[in-house]
């Protein structure tokens, strides 16, 4: 082939890749899912079901309560309301009644992969207890569970590295439901809150509860033998040396003083002496902590 | 310190005495540090079937003779691409998502696809938890050592860790991001999917690549002169059509100083167009390409990726110190300074000793021909050394140098960014080398053989005589135990070097009672407590303690001397009651 007509297809090529990209901004609806067995569907751009349960009754459940559907949206745009936050869906809590025929249609509007996952469903009907919706953006997929009968709160996230930790995190209760999970934007605290400061602290302990914690980001000055073993050497000198003149000082000071003087003299130039010690100990404090 | 005190007080007391009292002190004696649960050599789990030469989907796979061997079926999918294989074999990778890998159209008709698209993410490892204490998903450098890490992956599906039940990663989600393999002349799509809370960017280093494509995007990876950083939730696509075959490198460009260091770097490699060429696109993990390319093995029988990094503990603690993401930028932009910093973990593909003795061994026959791909990721000069062998160095930053002015020796220097080709002969011709064996390869600056200062640690691994290596890809090694460095304890500085080596009785043990400044540091660095309490409850750790403990005994130490007639009489009239009683 000439070199001519590599051009052709080489150009040819890189202009289809802008139009892919143009392509991207629609929201594409993945329908047309490979059946893999026990409810696992799946499509070559993607798109992903796993605990798909459209007939088998959990336990329990005479009969299926209802149909329901729900639509869920995920993005970094859903976490403009959540500071702190870097992606979510747009709503954090699902409340659905037991034995509902639940279909969960789930919208990711950004360019990367999202999940809806959900936890805690019995393993005799899903596998590893999971109902999964997963797809590239921007697109729709759909996926169908019936839940228990039993009333309980699950899990719902993405499970792909720091999406449930920076705020794609919810909900899903079933009747009264049972239990909480902490850091669901909006809904429940941090168990382990981040630490904004001195100045931050005052304006935020009304919403939390104030437990500080210490965090790596500060140094931790570490305790250095070395030198103390120089102020230990310093201190011996000290007390070895000064102490005669000390005590021909204070010999001659006291000298023709009742005891009642020296006591009272003692007295205030203890306070003095803490006093000043006081000041020394802080400022010394303050450089070590810088 | 209290005893040093007290030994002070001691010394300084007689010192002044001028008698010879015949007091003895006895130093401690050798007390044996029992070591904490040591982990087997091999616990990857690996199937021993993974380890054979085999052939899937029609595609060679070289025998892996390690421990931690790579999935065969994610071999196969990197060659032919996910939409040219079996559903089975997708759903037996390590979690490859359907479209990771897409090759099509043989545009100059040789018989292997010329149009490649490459999808890349950005994960992080070992990252903060708002739920829980630890990291996750964790990928571990050594026993127990677990810094935070971001990497361009192969684009998975499914969980990030292994099951719902583990925190640990995905065999996928690693250091050092994916290398990545093209063929000369390929039209490449490089789609990277920013999964990351952060801004990113890919900048192809030493890869022929247009400054801009032909939509009018910027297709240089750098913000300030190129194009926007890509940002969380959005995707690039970078083309190009690579002219020039060589080892090359593809890293981040936002914030590069951090981004780098904290993982967004690996290697490009270009390889040259043949016919029949499927190329392996990715290599997780890097170490053995277990698909050769088809000019590689023309001169060469087996290759390796090595991919030499750095890591300063203190970077790496700041993303898993908050959740919130204005904190972590914070911290990681306008707080840290890397001029002020020290770099203490050294990884070869992504790991450290002797992690990388499970995976980065260089196995070899005699009269064999290796050809290795080497890049210097570190923030300083590499000096990788090779015991045993001297090998020759055949291409600078992917341009063959050339072959009548190429220089043989046994110690690469590497700047950092730089990529070296070396080809290893293992003809015993005591030249190029030594003969059979379990022969070092590391880096010889001094601190890159340890890990945070703990030797030996760091970036060493083996090349490894076939004959010195047992089924599971266990070295028979002839010296020292090494179950030690396969324990927490050890890299946690508890463990006394040579406690077992000289006698019995623990000549070089370490001495009952003895207050370690390693113990401290330890404490100091888990960050359980924080730092104010230990001040304040530890007086004799505190400069100020240890002044006023000093003029303490310096007061008492000149009383001694004061009332020394007294204290004389009274000691000698003991002296004389002792005696009276023998």
């Amino acid at each position: 082939m000439s070199k001519f007509t590599h051009l052709i297809i080489f150009g040819a090529f890189l202009t289809a890749s802008s139009a892919y990209a143009a392509k991207q901004q629609e929201i594409v609806e993945h329908k047309l899912l490979m059946d893999h067995g026990d409810g696992h569907l799946m499509d070559m751009d993607g798109g992903m079901v796993m605990g798909q349960n459209k007939d088998k009754l959990p336990g329990g459940c005479d009969k299926i309560s209802g149909d329901e559907e729900i639509t869920v949206r995920a993005g970094h745009k859903y976490s403009k309301k959540f500071p702190g936050t870097m992606f979510a869906f747009d709503k954090q809590e699902w409340r659905i009644k037991p034995c509902t025929r639940l279909t969960v249609h789930f919208i990711n509007e950004d360019n990367i992969r999202h999940q809806w996952m959900m936890h805690g469903l019995p393993k005799y009907l899903y596998d590893k207890g999971m109902f999964h919706l997963e797809v590239t953006g921007p697109a729709k997929i759909s996926g169908t569970l019936i839940v228990p009968k039993e009333d309980k709160t699950y899990l719902v996230h993405c499970d792909i590295a720091q999406h449930m930790e920076k705020g794609m995190k919810g909900q899903l209760v079933v009747g009264k439901g049972g239990g909480t999970f902490p850091s669901i934007p909006g809904l429940t605290d941090f168990a382990i809150p981040d630490n904004y400061g001195p100045t931050q602290i005052a304006a935020t302990t009304s919403a939390q509860p104030a437990v500080t914690q210490p965090t790596a980001a500060q140094p931790l000055p570490a305790p250095q033998s070395s030198s103390n073993t120089g102020t230990f050497i310093i201190g011996l000198a000290l007390g070895l040396f000064a102490t005669p003149f000390a005590v021909s000082n204070f010999k001659q000071r006291f000298k023709g003083m009742s005891s009642k003087d020296v006591v009272i003299y003692g007295a205030n130039l203890g306070k003095s002496l803490f006093d000043q010690a006081v000041h020394l100990a802080i400022s010394i404090y303050r450089r070590f902590k810088k | 310190m209290q005893t040093r005190s007290l030994v002070f007080l001691f010394g300084s007391a007689l010192l002044s005495l001028s008698t010879g009292a015949g007091a003895v002190t006895s130093p401690p004696p050798s007390a044996k540090v029992q070591l904490g649960q040591a982990e087997p050599f091999c616990n990857s789990g690996v199937p021993s079937e993974w380890r054979k030469a085999q052939v899937i989907e029609g595609v060679n796979i070289q025998e892996s003779r390690v421990c931690n061997a790579d999935n065969p079926a994610d071999i196969a999918a990197f060659v032919k691409g996910t939409n040219n294989i079996s559903m089975q074999t997708i759903m037996d990778t390590s979690s490859l998502a359907a479209d990771a890998i897409t090759k099509t159209n043989d545009m100059d008709g040789d018989g292997d696809p010329d149009h490649i698209i490459i999808k890349v993410e950005i994960m992080e490892v070992n990252g903060h938890s708002p739920d829980f204490a630890g990291v996750v998903p964790t990928f571990d450098i050594a026993p127990g050592i677990q810094p935070s890490f971001w990497v361009f992956a192969p684009k998975t599906r499914d969980m990030s860790t292994r099951s719902f039940a583990s925190v640990e990663a995905n065999p996928m989600l690693r250091m050092p991001s994916t290398p990545i393999r093209v063929e000369q002349g390929d039209v490449v799509w490089l789609v990277v999917e920013n999964t990351h809370y952060f801004p990113h960017s890919i900048h192809l280093h030493g890869v022929d690549h247009p400054f801009m494509d032909h939509g009018g995007e910027g297709n240089d990876g750098v913000g300030q002169t190129s194009q926007m950083d890509i940002m969380p939730g959005q995707s690039k696509t970078y083309v190009i059509r690579p002219r020039q075959p060589g080892t090359m490198y593809y890293h981040c460009h936002v914030q590069p100083h951090t981004h780098i260091p904290m993982g967004l770097a690996g290697m490009f490699i270009v390889e040259e167009n043949r016919p029949n060429n499927w190329v392996q696109t990715f290599n997780v993990g890097a170490g053995q390409v277990r698909h050769p390319s088809v000019a590689v093995l023309e001169k060469f029988s087996q290759e390796y990726d090595l991919h030499y990094q750095s890591v300063d503990k203190d970077l790496h603690k700041l993303p898993q110190a908050a959740n919130d993401p204005r904190l972590i930028a914070r911290a990681m932009n306008q707080e840290y300074d890397i001029t002020d910093a020290t770099d203490d973990y050294f990884l070869l593909n992504g790991r450290s000793f002797p992690y990388t003795l499970r995976e980065s061994l260089i196995t070899v026959n005699p009269n064999e021909k290796i050809k290795l791909r080497i890049l210097n990721g570190h923030t300083e000069t590499l000096a990788l050394h090779t015991h045993g062998h001297k090998a020759t160095e055949t291409h600078y930053d992917g341009v063959e140098q050339n072959p009548s002015a190429q220089v043989t020796r046994d110690v690469y220097m590497m700047a950092p960014a730089q990529r070296l080709d070396l080809s290893i002969n293992t003809t015993d011709d005591g030249l190029h080398s030594f003969g059979s064996g379990i022969w070092m390869f590391h880096d010889h600056v001094e601190r890159s053989f340890t890990t945070d200062g703990m030797g030996e640690g760091g970036s060493i691994s083996l090349i490894v005589y076939k004959s010195y290596l047992d089924e599971n890809g266990t070295p028979k090694t002839h010296g020292m135990d090494l179950t030690p460095y396969f324990t927490k304890e050890f890299w946690e500085r508890k463990i006394p070097v040579w406690q077992d080596w000289a006698d019995d009785w623990g000549s070089l043990a370490e001495p009952a009672g003895i207050q370690t400044a390693a113990a401290a540091s330890v404490t100091g660095t888990t960050g359980v407590k924080s730092a104010p309490d230990v001040v304040a409850t530890d007086t004799s750790s505190n400069p100020l303690g240890s002044l006023f403990n000093g003029l303490l005994f310096g007061i008492a130490g000149y009383v001694l001397y004061l009332y020394r007639e007294r204290v004389l009489a009274v000691i000698n009239q003991l002296a004389s009651q002792a005696k009276g009683k023998h």
